[in-house]
């Protein structure tokens, strides 16, 4: 938001400047007086016409170029919250506007077949890049299964709320067996908004998708990121024996924060017990775990949730920044800077995960194939050798 | 015809807020507002408000009526009950403010907005509803 009201601001100095290009020439003509063109710039102060003149122009808002990763350490601005401050945007959260081919045709298929994504509805700021597909890199959407209505109101979470969202679509499963399969990706992620009102949670909805999209390919690799089913283990285990690869479970932030984060119906101890579940009566998954950063936690608490996470035997951890998604929601305590993500990947990898993916937009899902496979390929080569 | 034109002052409710910093927000409303709609509307400073947008699935809008007001407010449902029992901080006087609507008898009224966890230096928070 911040960049789009800079964009517009700077836009009108732009204009200014370039109004006053090809009204020169014209006057010129007119009335033949080569000062004439000067007019229109002698009523404004000194100081102004300075800062017009050395301030950009067209051309650097066209090339698209603006986040210059050599600033980032020089960035002034505040990264902690004080009191009754908003923080500013800092220079290294900035993302590009989602826009190409790839983008609308995801699109396009996720309507035409009544599914959605949690990259739209949580307002991902990733989902450009996910979407629009790398050089290399196939694009990649995480479905949201049981609809876009979540039973909970989260204060970090902008996915629509509802006492009873509407029933769940029958054809689901199906219909994203039947989209994945289109799309020919080779890593997917399935997740699902919260479901109280359901009596399993929606569990056997969600082992019925991956199971469809298995008897499809079942080459691919399908990582669930579950609701914690209020606890319910059966549930859970459901899930787990549905034939995915990776169970993904958010614990969101560190014990201290749950109340303040998540909703109340959620907490630490339920969430890791889920993760602990799935490892038991599925000991060949891969379990992941996700935690927001800026929330107001400090450094130990962090350090210790991590060791907890890596107690309950958590294969990978996720860590990024947590981004106010809009004004009825948390505000952001603290930026945190991409070296001190840096720093909290190296503490990952020495607690023993088999990866820590952590930076500034990196997200549950975000190029979670590319980590897991690179992962794989690195794990096998040494068991060759 | 000239109904419609006429703005009346008559349905208009002064509502003072007291935030978790312990500072005063003063806010309008109209009479039929929710205090949800006030918050938000009026863009006040309360830190993760009406998580939910007023469905009656989180308890975010918690707010602490002065004695003479919650007597006088309309009897709690159920749905909002289950709710509230899982807001932090309750009190005898709490209720949940997508749920209140303004009327005249609330005009200049005080609502405080409760603390949304314990203290941070506590240990791990285990939730009894676990």
């Amino acid at each position: 938001m911040a960049l789009l009201q800079r964009g517009r601001c700077c836009g009108a100095a732009a204009t200014t400047s370039l109004r006053r290009l090809v009204l020169g020439p014209q006057r010129r003509v007119c009335e033949s007086h080569v000062s004439s063109q000067y007019r229109a710039s002698s009523s404004l102060p000194d100081e102004k016409k300075e800062f017009l003149q050395n301030g950009p122009d067209l051309q650097d808002f066209v090339s698209g170029d603006f986040s210059d990763k050599s600033m980032w350490a020089e960035y002034k601005g505040n990264l902690k919250r004080q009191k009754g401050e908003r923080l500013r945007l800092p220079p290294w959260l900035k993302t590009e506007i989602p826009v190409g081919k790839n983008y609308n045709k995801l699109k396009s298929t996720l309507r035409s077949l009544n599914l959605h994504t949690v990259c739209e509805e949580a307002r991902c700021p990733n989902i450009g890049e996910c979407w629009g597909g790398g050089e290399y890199a196939t694009a990649t959407a995480t479905i949201m299964l049981m609809g876009d209505t979540c039973t909970r109101g989260c204060r970090f979470c902008s996915v629509k709320t509802a006492k009873n969202p509407p029933p769940l679509d029958l054809n689901e499963p199906y219909n994203t067996a039947k989209a994945i399969a289109e799309w020919g990706l080779d890593y997917v992620v399935l997740t699902s908004v919260d479901r109280d009102d359901i009596l399993d949670g929606g569990a056997e909805h969600f082992a019925k998708t991956v199971s469809h999209l298995k008897e499809r390919n079942s080459e691919i690799l399908v990582e669930c990121l579950t609701p914690d089913f209020r606890g319910d283990l059966k549930a859970v285990e459901k899930v787990a024996l549905s034939g995915l690869d990776v169970y993904a479970h958010n614990v969101e932030t560190v014990p201290e924060l749950q109340r303040k984060v998540r909703d109340p119906r959620a907490n630490f101890k339920q969430s890791l017990q889920v993760l602990k579940h799935a490892k038991k009566v599925q000991p060949d998954v891969i379990s992941k775990t996700s935690i927001m950063l800026g929330l107001g936690e400090t450094e130990e608490q962090v350090y210790s949730t991590m060791k907890l996470l890596r107690e309950a035997d958590v294969d990978c951890l996720t860590l990024g920044q947590y981004m106010q998604p809009t004004k009825r929601h948390l505000k952001v305590e603290e930026y945190v800077t991409p070296d001190k993500f840096k720093y909290w990947e190296k503490v990952g990898n020495e607690l023993g995960f088999h990866y820590t993916a952590s930076g500034p937009l990196v997200r549950s899902s975000y190029k979670a194939g590319e980590f897991f496979l690179k992962n794989l390929v690195e794990k096998r080569k040494t068991k060759v050798i | 015809m000239d109904v419609l034109l006429f703005s009346s002052s008559e349905d208009k409710v002064t509502v003072h807020f007291i935030n978790r910093d312990g500072d005063k927000l003063t806010a309008e409303g109209k009479v039929g507002d929710s205090l949800l709609d006030v918050v938000v509307d009026k863009n006040l400073d309360i830190d993760g408000f009406g998580a939910c947008e007023g469905t009656l699935a989180c308890s975010t809008c918690h707010l602490i009526f002065e004695d003479h007001i919650f007597e006088k407010l309309d009897a709690i449902t159920d749905e909002e009950m289950d709710m509230l029992d899982l807001a932090y901080g309750l009190t005898e006087t709490s209720r949940l403010g997508c749920q209140i609507c303004l009327k005249k008898f609330m005009n200049n009224m005080t609502v405080r907005v409760p603390e949304a966890v314990a203290d941070a230096r506590q240990s791990i928070d285990m939730s009894k509803n676990s």
